[in-house]
């Protein structure tokens, strides 16, 4: 009887739903869709500038839109956290496939696999904008995971912000092109401004570890770094032979070059003695005029060169881009943002609604990104965007952190950046730049799992070591580093990989 | 037998509804920490589950696919495990002597203060530490020895001395993380020996005193006998712990300088320098599991070795 009556009840709840699908899309029950983002939560105006989108969203497709940040502290493990553990409250997450672990996090399952009619249906501009090659980068095992951030031009590939002031001053005049000018130039600073650190890094944290690593590999290889693993030792051989495996890291003499070379930068005192446990910061000081570098990405250079002049007018902020010499250069991958559904998520459908309109909206994505027109931004003739006088982003302005469907459509370019240095250095890049040639390949850790661990381990225990100089014998260093490597497995799980990559790219 | 039986039923136990009832107020007392342990404690256990499961997070913890000790394998791989088991032992083993002994002296020294407002202000200044995050604590130590811009660098300079450059020496390291660890953890200690002296009968002193006994004989003679069970049961709980470190000291003081990992490595400080990048919860489950199940057998084997020398002084 009691099944009887379940059933009774289920037929008549879908009885009741056919009527309100019929034109369309159900959007009856008013629905909070909670979105998930790297960020500190601002206390700018931000708030305020929600609830106005909310009213857009209820409006038109009755739903609302929440916050959920993962602040800067300790974000990596916060972040995959929130995903391990969700039960339903969260709709939206913010990925990536180079910096946010999204390939791991959709084989263990954190995302929603989603269809094509699901995306045609309740995501429709997204879908008709993404062409049918992206897609395809979006998939694993055959089910899409990720709408990617494919319209939108940005490089965040590392390298050095100088001076160009001073760099002149020491004589090049042309500015850092190398490694060997900037260490020409951290020279002239170490000998001619006692108050400034060469490069006062903050060496405590793990991140210099890759990108100085990779700098110089890629400054003096023609290796390219494939993404998605959980140790950055895995490179294609070159432009020309992508899918063979670099042996750099376990052969060869460019890494002891590196290592000779980063020693006798330790002791020349190009950044303090205690680097390892040092933790400031480099952008401020830089701004402050007590260091002479900073590394980071260009995306990053094209706002710090605006502050920059402002702070230390005349500083003329230039970027040495890792790579440089070689011209090796690979375009960002398209999942570099990207966004994904929760697995857990209770309204898959309306979260694609308000991702559909947060990317593609004119009115919705201006707010998001600018906040009100006439109040809190202008745009002039050429579709660049200006702030009012006094405008100071932490307070008057709004901080959505939107890095997962930005749209170049719908863009201001920023009145305030120079675009005249922007666009030189971005005429640069187009001429060398490669696509990224593993957007098909994701790798898979269950059979060697255990091995990158340990690799991981040697890594971090060693990399930080060889990146700062600190050690005696650089070349003894580098032989101790790859016998531990040997140790830990990098044969085997090289080997994998390459049956891997080869079962993709080498059929 | 009739005699036997009618024994028995003189000394058998209350029901245990009647020694709940007799017992209401202190069992009322004792709800709270039931309720906390029960809850943290107890409600979470089946969830170490997961240590022997490749945890999917959409199927959750009980329908990932089993696959039995595979997540233990990676510690024992490493051929890091002797290294660090000793390191963290050790650690664990000089906190726990060097810290009960300082802390056992600094609680009879202030007992010998008859000044009520030194005493009060003595305790609180030695609390203070206890409180201050490890990350703090960690920028304090740098900006005391860091070589460059260091206070006490500075300070021996000044003096014409030369600074040894100690985030390069590993040795430096043991002395380090112990005396900060004592200097955090020794205002604690010392108020909970404090207030286990503060309890004993004032009679036996004031008998001690008459009968012409000095301050150290009564200190050996009285305080420290009477100490005893305190230290038995502190150090048993302690040792439950032997095989888990302090992550947050260690990390925030050592952080990624590998130079100081040979003497400063720890379980956890591995598990998240290779899980760091990964975020593979089965295999960060396996070890604390393991570190949890050594802890108890060891907790077992100590309280039976307590038991055999005296049972009073056992836990159970």
């Amino acid at each position: 009887m009691k099944k009887l009556v379940a059933l009774f009840l289920a037929c008549a709840m879908l009885l009741s739903l056919i009527p309100a699908m019929a034109d369309g899309i159900d959007t009856s029950e008013h629905v909070k869709i909670v979105y998930l983002v790297t960020g500190d939560k601002p206390s700018n105006r931000t708030d305020e500038i929600l609830g106005k989108i909310n009213e857009l969203l209820t409006e038109k497709i009755n739903a609302e839109l929440e916050f959920r940040w993962i602040e800067w502290t300790d974000w990596q493990t916060q972040y995959n956290l929130a995903l391990a553990t969700q039960s339903g409250d969260i709709d939206l997450i913010g990925t990536a496939t180079d910096w946010l672990d999204a390939w791991p996090n959709s084989q263990k399952g954190a995302f929603m696999p989603l269809s094509e009619e699901m995306l045609q249906t309740y995501a429709p501009k997204t879908w008709e904008s993404v062409s049918q090659a992206h897609w395809d980068l979006c998939k694993y095992n055959g089910e899409i995971y990720l709408m990617p951030e494919d319209n939108y031009a940005q490089w965040t590939n590392h390298g050095f912000m100088y001076r160009q002031d001073w760099a002149r001053e020491a004589g090049l005049e042309n500015g850092v092109h190398s490694w060997a000018d900037l260490a020409v130039y951290f020279q002239y600073v170490k000998e001619n401004k006692p108050d400034v650190i060469p490069w006062d890094a903050n060496g405590n944290g793990s991140s210099y570890s890759p990108q100085m690593a990779g700098g110089w590999q890629t400054s003096h290889t023609g290796n390219i770094a494939i993404e998605g693993f959980p140790v950055s030792i895995f490179y294609g051989e070159s432009k020309d032979d992508p899918y063979t495996l670099s042996r750099y890291y376990i052969e060869g003499d460019e890494l002891v070059n590196f290592a000779k070379e980063m020693k006798k930068w330790a002791d020349a005192g190009y950044w303090r003695a205690d680097v390892l446990n040092y933790t400031g910061d480099v952008a401020g000081e830089m701004e402050e005029g007590k260091t002479a570098a900073h590394q980071h990405h260009t995306q990053t250079w094209t706002g710090e060169r605006t502050t920059m002049e402002r702070k230390q007018p005349g500083s003329d902020l230039g970027f040495f881009w890792f790579g440089e010499e070689m011209g090796n250069l690979i375009s960002l991958n398209i999942t570099h943002g990207a966004m994904a559904v929760a697995a857990q998520s209770k309204h898959p459908e309306r979260a694609l609604m308000v991702y559909d309109l947060m990317r593609n909206d004119p009115e919705i994505y201006h707010l998001m990104q600018y906040g009100i027109e006439g109040e809190m931004y202008t745009v002039d003739e050429n579709g660049r965007f200006s702030r009012p006088e006094g405008f100071e982003d932490s307070v008057d302005g709004v901080s959505f952190n939107f890095w997962w469907g930005r749209n170049d459509n719908l863009e201001f370019k920023n009145a305030q950046l120079d675009w005249d240095a922007i666009d030189a250095l971005y005429a640069v890049y187009d001429s060398v730049k490669i696509d990224y040639p593993y957007g098909q390949y994701i790798y898979d850790n269950s059979m060697v799992g255990v091995f990158m661990d340990n690799l991981s381990n040697v890594y971090n225990t060693y990399m930080p070591r060889i990146v700062f100089g600190m050690n005696d014998d650089p070349e003894a260093l580098v032989a101790e580093f790859r016998q531990a490597l040997k140790d830990a497995g990098i044969e085997m799980v090289m080997t994998e990989i390459q049956g891997q990559l080869d079962a993709v790219y080498k059929k | 037998m009739q005699q036997t039986v009618n024994n028995a039923s003189l000394y058998r136990r209350p029901s245990i509804g009647r020694t709940i009832w007799q017992n209401k107020t202190l069992i009322l007392m004792c709800l709270p920490a039931i309720v906390f342990f029960f809850v943290f404690c107890y409600m979470p256990m089946p969830g170490a589950y997961i240590a022997f499961t490749n945890f999917q997070y959409n199927k959750g913890i009980f329908d990932s696919p089993f696959v039995g000790f595979k997540n233990f394998e990676f510690l024992f791989i490493s051929g890091q495990l002797g290294l660090l088991l000793k390191n963290t032992v050790l650690y664990n083993i000089a906190f726990i002597v060097l810290g009960n002994v300082v802390q056992l002296a600094f609680a009879i020294l202030l007992n010998e203060v008859n000044s009520k407002p030194y005493k009060k202000t003595a305790q609180s200044i030695m609390f203070l530490p206890y409180f201050i995050s490890d990350v703090l604590v960690s920028l304090l130590v740098y900006n005391l020895i860091n070589y460059d811009y260091g206070f006490i660098s500075n300070l021996v300079r000044s003096l014409g001395g030369e600074m040894p450059k100690v985030y390069q020496d590993a040795n430096a390291w043991p002395y380090i993380i112990v005396f900060v660890n004592l200097w955090k953890s020794t205002g604690y200690g010392t108020v909970v020996y404090f207030a286990s002296i503060t309890g004993m009968d004032s009679s036996m002193m004031e008998a001690a005193q008459i009968d012409g006994a000095n301050a150290w004989q009564r200190i050996r003679y009285i305080t420290l006998p009477t100490l005893k069970p305190t230290v038995i049961i502190l150090f048993l709980f302690a040792i439950g712990g032997i095989l888990k470190g302090n992550f947050g000291l260690f990390y925030n003081l050592v952080g990624n300088n590998s130079m100081l990992f040979k003497t400063t490595d720890i379980i956890e400080t591995y598990v998240y320098r290779s899980m760091m990048n990964s975020f593979n919860f089965s295999q960060s489950s396996a070890v604390g599991l393991f570190q949890s199940v050594v802890g108890f057998f060891i907790v077992l084997g100590a309280n039976a070795f307590v038991k055999h020398l005296d049972p009073d002084y056992a836990l159970f």
